[in-house]
């Protein structure tokens, strides 16, 4: 049965092996969230596509720590041109490999909660932490950090960990901004009422949160936009605490050895421009990057305001992530 | 064997005996060098080793601690579990819905982690069925699957019926004159045990519980979800945080030895044994003479098989309703199909590939370490079979990442080599299944084939296909339904857009789509029970499965 399938499956196959085109590729290492279907990726490509008379390519890897180490394995062989899906967490380290080329750009447009001064990196979307909660398990969420830790133990919550996951790092961090010196014994307060600490956020959203686990996630706070806007429900919102929230910023960078400079310049410029942001709002569920003014759907003026931000600057990051996951860890294991 | 040849009339393809060494030999070289470069490549990148700074660490040695205790405690768990369920199987072969039931024990080791674990979650967590006949009928009852409970119950849902399929294929494979010796002296319960089941099991057991050691100690995912907190942490974890979050590569190189070391000192102890180690089951099922049982037994053995497929079938059943409503042409939702089938045609592109390719590699690193038994170079085809079990996948990736690299031009190639590590990473499975078959050619038939010059092609075609054709189907089988499972490797080579059908369900969970995914789960669930099904009609045993003579082959042969 299977000799017949086999050739006809490899027949099939054959047009995908051809590729012939003459135009300039410029090759995009990203993350899914940005290259699926409906994320942003698709329309940005067809978008930039033109008006650049290039060919874009998607190389999609499992997160931003997988961009950077693909980035450090092939050295300055990569054939990449840009990478966009880096993050606060891992730019340090990818500055580091001295692999990426200063952006010279003003980035006089930009419109984050903080001044951005950075030469090598360009933001293209941002977020806070929070944490979202189902309104028909949870009718009146905790309106802090501190409420949280000191709810009673039967409230549970879903959390990532912070070391394999972005959001989960983000706790730490935001945790660690709030308490200081107090987080460990801060964590070991808020360990009762953590019923599962996943490798991923989808990994708790999917099993255990939209299963009804918990009525609490760690998330971002603009994950009820997704829900309001697109599943037309307003269960799920974020919970606004008193303490602020913690700022994640997604970034894009140039390849120092690519060949295209100038088109990946073209690239982050066009980056920053309402033709590709106006795909991030629901299709990467993240705030734009730059005011989109009346393009920027209704739904994100009901997310919460939070008061302040807390926000670590990338080197300190780098520096200090390891003694805090420690610290963590031993706060965590008895 | 050279000489013989000679006596053809005109040469037989592939018949010289370098064709049963010589591939096996170097892909096994090939996999041994692809393992070193991976963890050189780290080492060279890091620099220096510091087996000291992993051992003086409290965090590491816990986290080695932990990991050898759950693998343990799964293994154990497994393996009481199977015995009886392998016994009661053995001895009830006309358990209504029996061949359904040998279908399922053989799914759940393809089942992708995310959608099991959501099925498991559905049943027992704290909103799923079971926690709420528990409220109902004992409150207070402090039942919590998230801990090493939920880690224990989904490495026994993933291993359990693997182990149980595997002592009833040596349960099967006791003599029928040696069964009716023991019923005719109406033996049952402990004494047909100690006398005639536990010496048909106690060859297999060493290899099973390195083969559910191996599994547990590497699991991951699982691990991390049901765990509860960062106290269940497993040595694969480590490597995941030190490769992909902290760049520690000397660190994640040095993990990735400590586990080599674990599991590979566990593989060599069952090896020098020299023990049976036929871990999967080949189908064919023996004649069994009827046994002397209690009269109650047959309602406590029949209520066991109930329960056990109860244990099986239900996790299905909540992944089966959470995703029917968006496979349901009715949703008013857009329909989900048209990603879903080209998804489903770029899986089956991988995998179908990678399924051939580990049966292929499989039988000839079996035929290579056969000729090879007891020469020194026999050990390499055999680490084919053992070690894409044990070394992490991110190290294995790295490795062949850097070997192919220079080489690596368009996402074609891309895409095949997805499908080739997918093809090595089933290898370990695929030995198994056609291990028993190959070395269990009768003697005789052999001598006469010897005797008649059918060697080279013909040999193979003649002699060992009717013979192998129905393992071979479920080695494809295993093969396919792992690569179609799998996302771990696919996501390391980053893939160009297109998803495969588990990078789908990933996709749609990172962007919010939860509906569609439980959707592409069922979907991906459904497709794994075709693809078994389907090849299993191919397998199906047939009246008679005594071994094969060449008198018997004629008419077989006639419509292979």
């Amino acid at each position: 049965m299977f000799s017949r399938v086999i050739p006809v499956a490899l027949a099939a196959a054959l047009p995908l092996f051809a590729s012939a085109n003459t135009l300039p590729e410029l090759n995009v290492y990203t993350h899914p969230s940005f290259a699926a279907e409906w994320g942003p990726g698709p329309a940005v490509k067809e978008a930039f596509e033109a008006q650049c008379d290039c060919m874009v390519n998607y190389t999609v890897l499992d997160s931003g720590g997988d961009i950077l180490q693909r980035l450090r394995l092939e050295g300055s062989s990569t054939p990449a041109d840009v990478v966009l899906g880096l993050d606060t967490a891992t730019m340090a380290t990818a500055r580091q490999t001295g692999l990426l080329a200063p952006h010279g750009k003003a980035l006089e447009q930009l419109a984050l909660p903080i001044e951005w001064t950075d030469s090598t990196f360009v933001p293209y979307d941002w977020g806070y932490f929070a944490f979202v909660y189902d309104t028909e398990q949870l009718p009146e969420p905790p309106r802090s950090l501190e409420a949280l830790i000191n709810a009673p133990d039967d409230l549970k919550i879903i959390i990532q960990d912070p070391r394999t996951s972005t959001p989960g790092l983000g706790l730490l961090l935001w945790m660690h901004s709030v308490f200081g010196d107090q987080a460990p014994e801060q964590w070991q307060k808020l360990s009762n009422k953590i019923l599962a600490t996943t490798q991923s956020w989808s990994d708790g959203y999917f099993s255990l949160f939209m299963n009804g686990e918990a009525p609490m996630i760690l998330s971002y706070s603009t994950s009820p936009a997704y829900h309001m806007a697109i599943d037309k429900t307003d269960r799920y919102q974020a919970a606004r605490f008193d303490e602020g929230h913690y700022l994640q910023v997604e970034v894009a960078a140039m390849v120092k050895t690519s060949d295209n400079q100038a088109l990946a310049s073209e690239f982050l410029d066009f980056m920053l421009t309402p033709a590709f942001q106006t795909h991030i709002p629901l299709k990467n569920v993240m705030y734009p990057a730059i005011d989109l003014g009346d393009e920027l759907p209704n739904v994100f003026d009901r997310l919460i305001q939070p008061a302040s931000t807390h926000y670590m600057a990338p080197e300190a990051v780098a520096r200090e992530r390891k003694q805090l996951v420690n610290e963590w860890l031993d706060a965590l294991i008895d | 064997m050279t000489d013989s040849v000679a006596n053809t009339p005109h040469r037989t393809p592939f018949s010289h005996s370098g064709w049963q060494i010589w591939p096996g030999l170097l892909l096994g070289l090939g996999l041994v060098v692809l393992v070193l470069m991976g963890i050189g490549s780290l080492l060279a990148t890091a620099g220096n080793l510091d087996f000291e700074a992993v051992f003086s660490s409290k965090y590491l040695r816990r986290v080695i601690g932990f990991t050898v205790w759950q693998a343990s405690l799964s293994v154990v768990l497994s393996l009481l579990i199977a015995i009886p369920v392998a016994r009661a199987m053995a001895r009830y072969q006309r358990f209504p819905g029996r061949r359904w039931l040998l279908r399922l024990m053989e799914l759940s080791l393809v089942l992708p982690t995310i959608v099991a674990v959501s099925g498991l979650i559905g049943v027992y967590g704290r909103q799923g069925w079971f926690t709420a006949l528990l409220n109902e009928g004992l409150p207070g009852h402090g039942w919590s699957l998230y801990g090493l409970n939920g880690i224990l119950l989904a490495h026994v849902f993933f291993n359990g019926p693997l182990a149980a399929r595997i002592m009833l294929q040596a349960l099967e494979a006791i003599p029928a004159p040696r069964m009716r010796a023991a019923s005719q002296l109406g033996l049952s319960g402990w004494w047909l045990w100690r006398a005639v089941q536990w010496p048909a099991l106690k060859p297999v057991l060493p290899g099973l519980a390195a083969l559910v050691f191996t599994l547990c100690f590497t699991s991951f995912a699982i691990i991390m979800t049901l765990g509860g907190g960062p106290s269940a942490t497993t040595l694969e974890v480590a490597i995941y945080q030190a490769l992909r979050f902290e760049f520690d590569f000397s660190q994640a190189a040095l993990l990735a030895i400590i586990q080599l070391l674990i599991c590979g000192g566990l593989w060599w102890l069952v090896f020098r044994q020299r023990i049976n180690t036929s871990l999967m089951p080949n189908r064919q099922l023996g004649y069994q003479a009827p046994l002397f049982c209690q009269v109650w037994q047959p309602w406590l053995e029949g209520a066991l098989l109930i329960g056990f497929a109860l244990f099986l079938v239900v996790p299905l059943l909540a992944i089966a309703l959470r995703g029917l409503p968006v496979l349901l042409p009715l949703s008013d939702t857009p329909s989900v199909y048209p990603q879903l089938l080209s998804a489903t045609g770029r899986s089956l592109m991988i995998a179908i590939p990678a399924g051939v390719g580990s049966v292929v590699v499989a039988l000839l690193s079996l035929a290579s370490a056969n000729r090879l038994r007891g020469h020194w170079q026999g050990v390499l085809p055999t680490l084919t079979g053992y070690l894409p079990l044990i070394v992490p996948p991110l190290v294995l990736g790295t490795g062949l990442f850097i070997l192919l690299r220079p080489s690596l031009g368009n996402s074609a190639q891309g895409w095949m080599l997805v499908s080739l590590i997918n093809g090595l990473m089933a290898v370990p499975f695929v030995i198994q299944v056609l291990q028993g078959p190959l070395s269990g050619m009768d003697a005789n038939t052999l001598r006469q084939a010897d005797q008649l010059g059918i060697f080279g092609w013909y040999r193979w075609r003649w002699l060992y296909w009717p013979q192998l054709r129905q393992p071979m189907a479920l080695a494809l089988a295993y093969g396919t339904a792992l690569s179609l499972g799998d996302f771990g490797v696919i996501a390391l080579f980053g893939s160009p857009g297109q998803p495969t059908l588990p990078v789908l369900l990933y996709q749609q969970l990172g962007s919010y789509r939860v509906a569609e995914a439980a959707g592409t789960g069922l979907w991906l669930l459904l497709l794994l029970i075709t693809v078994f099904t389907s090849l299993s009609r191919v397998s199906r045993p047939a009246a008679v499965t005594a071994p094969a003579s060449l008198s018997q082959l004629a008419p077989e042969a006639g419509h292979a």
